[in-house]
């Protein structure tokens, strides 16, 4: 069975699988959104239309593109609708065991040509591709948060990944008008890894008493340039979501000591301290 | 105490670049190779020599014996702590560690330590001088590499690290650190920019004064410097500089 280039899925109907099947249906792909729950999916797509809405309003985008990308957007309940699809791309949550039965499931529907992406950011791409029967079209395609703002795409390619899917989908990452970067599959890939200090040595340097929360913010960004300091970054990313990803990196490294949490960074995830998003992390914010 | 003359002591492009900003802040500035030549009346000495241990330590010694007593000594601390490098001078108490990378010109905020047996006066003047050349200052506990320099190193050696293992080429590292989190430039770019061997003494310096493995060096960093690839400054680094490339 052969597959139709022009459509694109995306399964999961979250921030970053949303974010993805937006992305797809502005660069002109034929869309469909798939997860557990209608609602999930209303959510989903209320999401992208409220997006689209803000474009249109500050005169980003003409009512009439609003409604033709809406109309390349669909979402499905069943996962056996994305046989002869050209590229499926999966953001279901962070769960080993529910992608690897997706990959397996989805190996088995899909002709051989479709190509099998995941946006996994913190598992190996090999061990997702290991439960499908082909893996030499299972790769990582992992997205940046939010998907419609941020221009990098990493490429990963698993331990089976075949050269061809590899340049295929770098070319579907082009046509949807991102920066595609090749990256083997290692843990954090190129960005959550080489990232990594900025928010590591930061706290230890904090942990030991080397400067005050804002004067390393202010020297990273006085002395740096970086746009924001390591401290505000965190909190906007959020605690957790910061914590998970060097505790899944310095796990993935069997404990290099480069990788090393830090303690304040646990005991404020157990407190609760997350961030922005509690009102409380590094710094207070407004009235939560 | 005002700052009348300050004379600035190194061979890199670091110190040619402090004479002209001390010289735009209406400083007499004057740029020396030997401490030799350094005059014994200059109100504030900047050294800017990152390492070896032994060359730093022998220049921090004839310093100290040719300026006068009231002569403040702010010297770069990537590679040593503020209170190891006050230790190599019969009067701790005159010594000021900072810590940046070239170029300063783009910088707001310069680093300022204090070893443990630095003066408050001292600390005041080197604070006055980079008022003089704009520059906001920032007080932080004394250690190797303060904290901009050290975390960018890290971040770099991380960079480098991939690069060596694979993971990625050079463009795609820096593209994606440009694009993924912002970063003002890529890592490997910034690299060459700084100074590979600038890198390498930061990361040195933090592994031998913690004792811990999280600062250990990627050995591609220490061959390139081996090599003499040390970046812009020497034409070749994690990119090539030569015939106006790049």
């Amino acid at each position: 069975m052969s597959v139709n280039p022009s459509k694109i899925g995306v399964l999961g109907a979250g921030t970053m699988g949303a974010g993805i099947a937006q992305v797809a249906a502005q660069a002109g792909f034929d869309t469909l959104l798939y997860d557990v729950s209608q609602e999930f999916i209303d959510r989903g797509l209320g999401r992208i239309r409220t997006f689209l809405e803000g474009s249109r309003k500050r005169g980003k985008l003409s009512a009439e593109q609003e409604q033709q990308i809406l109309a390349r957007l669909k979402g499905t309940l069943k996962l056996e609708d994305f046989s002869g699809y050209g590229l499926i791309i999966e953001a279901v949550p962070e769960q080993i065991e529910l992608k690897r039965e997706i990959f397996k499931k989805l190996d088995a529907d899909c002709g051989i040509e479709t190509i099998l992406a995941t946006n996994t950011s913190s598992f190996s791409v090999t061990v997702i591709a290991a439960a499908a029967r082909r893996p030499e079209r299972v790769l990582g395609l992992h997205f940046f948060n939010p998907p419609a703002l941020m221009a990098l795409v990493e490429v990963v390619q698993g331990e089976r990944t075949s050269a061809a899917a590899m340049e295929t989908a770098t070319g579907i990452v082009r046509r949807m008008g991102k920066t595609p970067v090749a990256a083997k599959d290692t843990p954090g890939f190129i960005v959550n890894r080489i990232a990594r200090p900025f928010y590591n040595e930061a706290l230890r340097i904090l942990g030991d008493g080397g400067a005050t929360v804002e004067t390393i913010d202010k020297v990273m960004k006085g002395a740096g340039g970086f746009p924001m300091g390591p401290f505000e970054l965190m909190d906007l990313i959020g605690i957790d979501i910061n914590f998970a990803a060097t505790q899944s990196l310095f796990e993935a490294f069997f404990h290099d000591p480069r990788f090393r949490p830090s303690p304040i960074q646990r005991r404020m995830f157990l407190a609760g301290n997350l961030g922005r998003k509690t009102g409380r992390g590094f710094y207070t914010y407004g009235d939560k | 105490m005002a700052i009348n003359s300050v004379a600035i002591l190194g061979v890199s492009r670091l110190a040619e670049e402090l004479v002209k900003l001390s010289q735009a802040g209406g400083l007499s500035a004057t740029l020396h190779a030997d401490a030799a030549t350094v005059p014994s009346s200059a109100s504030l000495v900047v050294e800017t020599q990152a390492a070896p241990e032994s060359e730093k330590r022998e220049l921090l010694n004839k310093l100290d014996a040719r300026v006068s007593g009231s002569t403040v000594i702010v010297s770069s601390c990537l590679a040593f702590s503020p209170t190891l490098i006050g230790s190599w001078s019969a009067a701790p108490e005159r010594v000021v560690g900072f810590a940046t990378f070239y170029p300063l010109a783009d910088k707001k905020v310069v680093e300022l330590s204090g070893g443990l047996r630095a003066g408050e006066a001292s600390l005041e003047q080197a604070e006055e001088f980079f008022r003089r050349l704009g520059k906001e200052t920032a007080r932080v506990k004394d250690t190797a590499g303060l904290i901009f320099p050290r975390i960018l190193s890290l971040i770099i050696n991380e960079a480098a690290r991939a690069l060596d293992e694979g993971v990625a080429e050079e463009e795609a590292i820096d593209a994606a650190m440009k694009l993924g989190v912002n970063y003002p430039s890529g890592p490997l770019r910034w690299a060459d920019r700084v100074g590979i061997d600038e890198v390498l003494a930061v990361l040195e310096g933090a592994h031998r004064e913690s004792g811990d493995d999280r600062y250990r060096p990627s050995p591609l960093l220490k061959k390139m410097v081996a090599a003499g690839w040390l970046g812009e400054a020497s034409g070749k680094g994690f990119y090539s500089y030569n015939e106006g490339k790049r």
